[in-house]
């Protein structure tokens, strides 16, 4: 029969917890610049131009087509054959971000078609100029739209950062790792790690709803 | 201080002797259990040629996949070889999801706390290795240095703990991995083994060097701790082809040299 022994996981917590907060950290960084992202890539695909639509289309359908992993390898590992040399950390930030940006350009240019050409037309008949249609009567209803989506896309991708451990980035699954190798106490240790990313997952979706309650909080016609 | 270490090994032998009696009782017939059923499931590195790899059909094979298969005749059973990694292959056997390492496992106290190991069948060396032009002859140069090994090696280990401060350990997920961080030079030296090493020169011919030799690591089986049956069964085994020259040829057939020498090596 296995003894349960948790002393050891409590003993190095403190590191379990620096790599909680690095996913964090790395994960909220790669979705604002994500979402950056993908907002130019849905309003570029709307753009009606020919070469930007054909770029945001290649990228999308690459990025969204192959496996996470292999990306983080070819970020990694690949880049530096062409004089792009990143850091572990650095690669995984960027990765992350890439990823999200291809997935959030679909899911806002899925808010961007749920706004009926009349309201713009709207906007535009009483002089509201491009930018000020652009950012009040589109983007901020499209995003109150997918914002759901958003905000579940966002959980997978702090769930999913959990493979940059694979190119030495010091996330929390690199700092269970590294202290299964030291302690092998798979068991307690995966467990615990487990915990945490169930605790920063509900966490997030909590601080999620609440964000979304104060910036989506207008009446609107149902 | 001679005094206090026999004291030691008179302690670590009676705990042996009472966690092999203890045992016999918890899993007193692995072997018959592993002889009904026709089968057992050996866990083994196939990252790690020439002691365990993927050959050109796909199939495990190498020295680990050799001394498996001798087993599996012995037992009169088929050999199930599930590949395994450096960071979980120690979970697989503690969790039951394989009957017994072969999978080049390197003798460390640490481990010795959660597997029993075997009688040695292997040795391994390791070593700081990186381009001809870097500097470092000795571990105190390693400082302001990122140095590549593979996580939950015995490079790991050793270089946790010989590694002054200041220098950068980056641990990566496999062996494969590890080179490749050195080959794309995301890293500038890496820990690696003798084989390691020769393979790389393989790759890269003249471009890198061995800066120094870091440990020496004997390889064992690694059994589970309630497992007292086999790892008597293991032990047998072992004996058996060593005296009778098997071992010695198949070590031949994989490392080009002969079976190091074992005698006073402490396997608990």
């Amino acid at each position: 029969m296995y003894q349960f022994d948790f002393t050891p996981v409590f003993q190095a917590f403190d590191t379990l917890l620096l790599g909680a907060w690095f996913t964090i950290q790395m994960s909220g960084m790669a979705m604002l610049l994500g979402l950056a992202v993908s907002i130019l890539g849905a309003v570029g695909k709307d753009s009606g131009i020919k070469v930007i639509n054909l770029i945001v289309d290649i990228y999308v359908e690459l990025i969204r087509n192959t496996p996470f992993l292999v990306q983080i390898y070819f970020f990694f590992f690949g880049l530096p054959a062409l004089g792009i040399r990143m850091s572990p950390n650095e690669a995984a930030l960027f990765a992350l971000t890439v990823n999200f940006g291809a997935y959030g350009t679909e899911i806002i240019r899925a808010g961007i078609s749920a706004i009926s050409r009349g309201q713009i037309e709207a906007a535009q008949a009483i002089g509201l100029s491009w930018l000020q249609v652009l950012r009040y009567v589109v983007m901020k209803p499209a995003l109150r739209v997918v914002y759901p989506a958003l905000t579940s896309q966002f959980i997978f991708l702090m769930l999913g950062s959990s493979v940059v451990s694979a190119i030495s980035a010091t996330d929390l699954t690199a700092a269970g790792n590294d202290l299964n190798s030291l302690t092998f106490a798979s068991f307690e240790v995966y467990l615990v790690t487990t915990g945490i990313y169930l605790v920063m997952s509900i966490a997030f979706s909590m601080a999620f709803s609440l964000i979304g309650r104060t910036c989506f909080a207008y009446p609107v016609e149902r | 201080m001679v005094l206090a270490k026999t004291k030691v090994l008179i302690a670590a032998s009676a705990a042996l002797a009472l966690s092999v009696f203890g045992a016999q009782h918890a899993a007193a017939d692995s072997i018959s259990d592993i002889q009904s059923e026709g089968t057992i499931k050996v866990g083994m590195l196939v990252d790690f040629p020439p002691v365990g790899f993927m050959n050109a059909n796909n199939e495990p094979d190498g020295y680990d996949a050799d001394v498996a298969a001798m087993l599996g005749d012995k037992l009169g059973v088929d050999v199930n070889i599930v590949p395994v990694t450096g960071p979980n292959r120690i979970p697989y056997l503690l969790s039951g999801q394989v009957d017994l390492l072969i999978s080049s496992l390197a003798i460390t106290p640490a481990r010795a706390e959660k597997v029993d190991f075997s009688a040695p069948y292997a040795a391994v060396r390791i070593g700081i290795f990186g381009p001809t032009d870097l500097d470092i002859a000795a571990e105190a140069d390693l400082s302001n240095h990122v140095i590549g090994v593979t996580r939950a090696s015995g490079q790991d280990a050793t270089l946790t703990r010989i590694a002054p401060d200041g220098t950068t350990i980056r641990r990566f997920d496999d062996d494969v991995s590890a080179v490749q961080a050195l080959l794309s030079g995301q890293v500038e030296a890496i820990g690696v083994s003798n084989i390691g090493m020769k393979q790389i020169h393989q790759i890269a011919p003249g471009k890198y060097d061995e800066k120094f030799e870091m440990n020496r690591f004997i390889l064992a089986l690694g059994v589970h701790p309630d497992d007292g049956e086999m790892l008597d069964y293991v032990n047998v085994f072992l004996g058996e082809i060593k005296a009778s020259g098997e071992l010695e040829k198949t070590y031949q057939k994989w490392f080009e040299e002969s079976l190091p020498d074992f005698s006073g090596v402490v396997t608990k």
